[in-house]
């Protein structure tokens, strides 16, 4: 009787031990990209990349229902990929930039030649602000809402199926 | 006048290596901070660009004398726990930090029954 209790322990420990780590190896466990959803967007002020006196301070209240920050750049490849996506949805959201690491010269060259989406370009120089708001790399797209708080995001380059859902978003 | 030149050279670039330079606490975070671009690595072993940002951002906070405590708040709200090598204890890492503790800690009983017990028996 003593014996079967023992064994029977032992194959229970076994049995659990096995299955929280199987699943544990199982999990997730990259980074996780959403921990800033439905958080409200730190605040940042902006440079402008073509005049360094004009400022823009984010997040705005209260002032249009939903706008959209997209981190670019114009070294960035994937960047130019989801341009033209960009230049779709500048009609239907406001768009604010912030311009990652980049030269001035090349960044306006991007938009002189691709087309400006953006309602305000704000520079990064040095990566900071990108941090401050949670940032992996570029591109990067959050839409934040009336009240400040990032309703979603988006990592990597913009695709039509990410624009369907944006568009589905912010209808 | 080479050896001028030298002796020039030398005392132009101590500024700059003195402003490169990580203090010792700055490195202690550098390396309990994940590099979430190239994920094995620590921020004090990574030179990727999100790596140097980082550390930028983190020397001006030392700067601005924030604690250690506020640097890592800083980064988990935005980066989540998964960028510390050092998670804190929560509920949903409770069996992480407790099964090491309840290993030893069975480990010693069945020691105890196994070996010590049958002595003191004697």
């Amino acid at each position: 009787m003593k014996k079967l209790f023992k064994i029977s322990l032992l194959v229970s420990v076994t049995v659990i031990s096995f299955v929280i780590f199987y699943y544990s190896l199982k999990a997730n466990n990259k980074n996780n990209p959403n921990i800033m959803l439905n958080k409200p967007l730190p605040a940042i002020e902006l440079t402008s990349l073509v005049n360094a006196h004009l400022k823009q301070e984010l997040p705005l209240i209260n002032r249009d229902k939903y706008y959209l920050i997209n981190i670019w750049s114009s070294w960035c490849v994937p960047c130019r990929e989801e341009h033209p996506i960009l230049m779709k949805l500048k009609d239907k959201i406001k768009i604010y930039g912030i311009n990652y690491k980049d030269k001035k010269t090349n960044a306006t060259a991007f938009l002189n030649k691709l087309g400006n989406p953006f309602y305000f370009t704000g520079s990064d120089k040095d990566g900071s602000i990108s941090i401050e708001i949670g940032a992996y790399g570029i591109p990067e797209t959050y839409v934040v809402n009336s009240q400040g708080l990032i309703i979603f995001k988006h990592v990597g380059p913009l695709n039509k199926k990410i624009y369907l859902r944006i568009s589905e978003i912010i209808k | 006048m080479r050896n001028i030149f030298l002796i020039i050279l030398f005392f132009f670039f101590i500024p700059v290596q003195l402003a490169m330079a990580s203090t010792e606490r700055e490195i202690n975070i550098y390396k309990n901070i994940r590099c979430l671009v190239c994920q094995g690595q620590s921020l004090n072993d990574s030179n990727s660009d999100f790596a140097i940002d980082l550390k930028k951002v983190i020397k001006k906070k030392i700067i601005n004398k924030k604690s250690d405590k506020e640097i890592y708040n800083y980064l988990t709200e935005r980066y989540g726990d998964w960028i510390l090598f050092n998670p804190p204890l929560k509920i949903n890492t409770f069996l992480l930090w407790g099964f090491p503790l309840m290993f030893a800690l069975l480990g010693g009983v069945f020691l105890y029954i196994k070996v010590v017990a049958p002595h003191l028996r004697q």
